[in-house]
């Protein structure tokens, strides 16, 4: 599965997208809102979802190398976090989701893709 | 009257030495300089001068020099109301000239020696070029230096060097969580851009972000400083204060000094030590009420990584 | 579904035992207490990193009857503490907000 086809599976707003998106696979999920909290999983090809609309937050996702971060409760991204995202280079999705629902969402596309979440 | 400093190289700074015997009289030089011809009358000179504010003029015809007459000259020649008479009979014959290819010390060393305003500049065909003043020597140094200590302050904020070893300094601020983090971004894609391997990056870029918001969120700021070597990385945290009280306590996970707001913006959940300490190969801290707290953290780029590094 | 089969099924650590006739019909997941403040009137269970005094005022003002701590945290004494007076109950688990978040959606759906 790639970041790309969680956009359909959210019924996602895209704010930021990149190349990579379409090609870089997802293999686990980082839910978290306290950034503390994602600096020390050890997980790889993982999205973030988060209702932290901040631009540390899209910094944390660039520096622990966040496949896309994928903002829930219908949030908008201020447009400082989206000129961010770009300059980073980070794909940025936007769902009306909560994040409990979100990730089930998540959960079963990625049982549904033979990678058990 | 202040006297030239001795400018000879083994007693002046690199810089100036570099500066005054790699520039030539040709870059420093006014051309075209205004002449006048043997036979024009002294009123003419008087003109001249006052015109183009010249304290000098070279007695040239068709490059070749013949003499120079100066401001001198010219009051004497009016003493005697002799302002009718051809410059040939009041110039100075004997001119000391200088050449277009000799470096810009020896201008210095002949302005030393002769207390004279300019001397006329000859090329190797030993035809008139150019005049250089005094003035015309200040503004170039003046220039030259200038354009040396800016090199010099930006090699000692930013010491970019080709490939992948870098010396950079970047400053913090308490609770600027705007620009908090930035440092770590940019050292991130610096690794990446020379293609270090991705758990390092990852590994370096934790580490150097956890030190980093920590700086932000508790201290009064700070510097980060990162040496990267083909061997390592290493960051140097160090902050004005307020210190740590007990660093052991730090050191837990989970134990935190910060408050609501910052946990709200997903910060303070006490595991910055720690898990920067956990990412690196080498982690050293030293802290001191009042005073600041250093951090040093080395992650190793290991035999491999330096064989993929470029 | 009953709280406690709920975390019997999940495999989760029991720190203060809910009653029975807690059922969870939905949850919320979130490590922002402003962000369960506003938007987790509707859930029965939290599912959170966020183990602290304030988590258990917040998750009583919502209405929360249970909360999961994950990523195995360490819960302080007070929490629990505050949590037995507000009837909440507390319970931690080793995996993370997106596995919880997974198994009691699951359970909520069959």
């Amino acid at each position: 599965m790639t970041f790309a086809n969680l956009i359909p599976t959210l019924d996602a707003t895209v704010f930021v997208s990149s190349s990579e998106m379409e090609t870089r696979p997802v293999q686990h999920v980082i839910a978290s809102d306290l950034m503390s909290d994602v600096l020390v999983a050890h997980l790889d090809d993982f999205v973030l979802v988060t209702s932290l609309a901040s631009d540390q937050m899209i910094r944390t996702a660039d520096l622990v190398g966040a496949t896309g971060v994928i903002l829930v409760n219908d949030k908008r991204p201020p447009a400082s976090l989206i000129q961010l995202a770009k300059d980073l280079s980070i794909p940025l999705l936007g769902t009306a989701l909560t994040k409990f629902a979100a990730c089930l969402a998540i959960g079963k596309a990625l049982e549904d893709k033979g990678d058990p979440a | 009257m202040n006297r030239l400093p001795d400018l000879s190289p083994e007693k002046s700074p690199l810089t100036l030495v570099e500066v005054i015997y790699s520039t030539t009289i040709r870059e420093v030089m006014s051309t075209d300089p205004i002449t006048v011809e043997r036979n024009t009358p002294m009123s003419t000179v008087q003109h001249l001068m006052r015109d183009h504010g010249v304290s000098g003029l070279p007695i040239a015809e068709e490059g070749r020099l013949f003499g120079i007459v100066s401001v001198q000259d010219l009051i004497e020649a009016l003493q005697q109301g002799k302002l009718n008479v051809p410059v040939s009979t009041c110039m100075t014959e004997r001119v000391v000239t200088l050449e277009e290819d000799m470096p810009l010390s020896m201008a210095i060393s002949t302005f030393s020696k002769y207390r004279f305003g300019r001397f006329p500049v000859l090329n190797a065909a030993q035809r008139l070029t150019g005049i250089i003043s005094v003035r015309d020597i200040n503004v170039t140094l003046v220039n030259r230096l200038l354009q040396q200590v800016s090199k010099f302050e930006s090699m000692l904020d930013n010491e970019v060097t080709p490939g992948l070893e870098l010396n950079r300094v970047f400053h913090t601020r308490q609770h600027d969580f705007e620009n908090g983090g930035k440092a770590s971004t940019t050292i991130k894609k610096h690794l990446v851009d020379h293609h270090v391997d991705r758990s390092l990056v990852k590994r370096i870029a934790i580490a150097s972000y956890e030190l980093e918001m920590n700086q932000v969120v508790h201290s009064i700021g700070g510097t980060i400083s990162y040496r990267i070597t083909p061997d390592a990385v290493e960051i140097l945290v160090q902050d004005r204060g307020p210190g740590i009280e007990n660093v052991d306590l730090a050191l837990t996970e989970g134990f935190t000094t910060a408050n609501e707001w910052i946990k709200s913006l997903g910060f303070g959940a006490g595991l910055g030590l720690p898990n920067a300490k956990r990412v690196s190969d080498e982690f050293f801290i030293h802290s001191e009420p009042n005073v600041g707290t250093t951090v040093k953290v080395v992650i190793h780029l290991d035999k491999k990584q330096k064989e993929n590094a470029t | 579904m009953n709280i406690k089969d709920m975390a019997r099924t999940c495999q989760w650590e029991t720190l203060l035992e809910g009653a029975d006739a807690n059922a969870i019909t939905s949850a919320y997941t979130s490590d922002l207490l402003s962000d369960v403040m506003a938007n987790a009137h509707d859930a029965d269970l939290l599912i959170t990193i966020q183990a602290h005094n304030n988590t258990v005022a917040v998750a009583s003002l919502a209405g929360i009857k249970a909360i999961v701590v994950c990523n195995d945290r360490t819960v302080p004494d007070d929490t629990l503490a505050s949590a037995q007076k507000e009837q909440i109950a507390v319970y931690r688990t080793q995996t993370n907000q997106f596995e919880t978040s997974c198994a009691v959606g699951k359970l909520l759906q069959s």
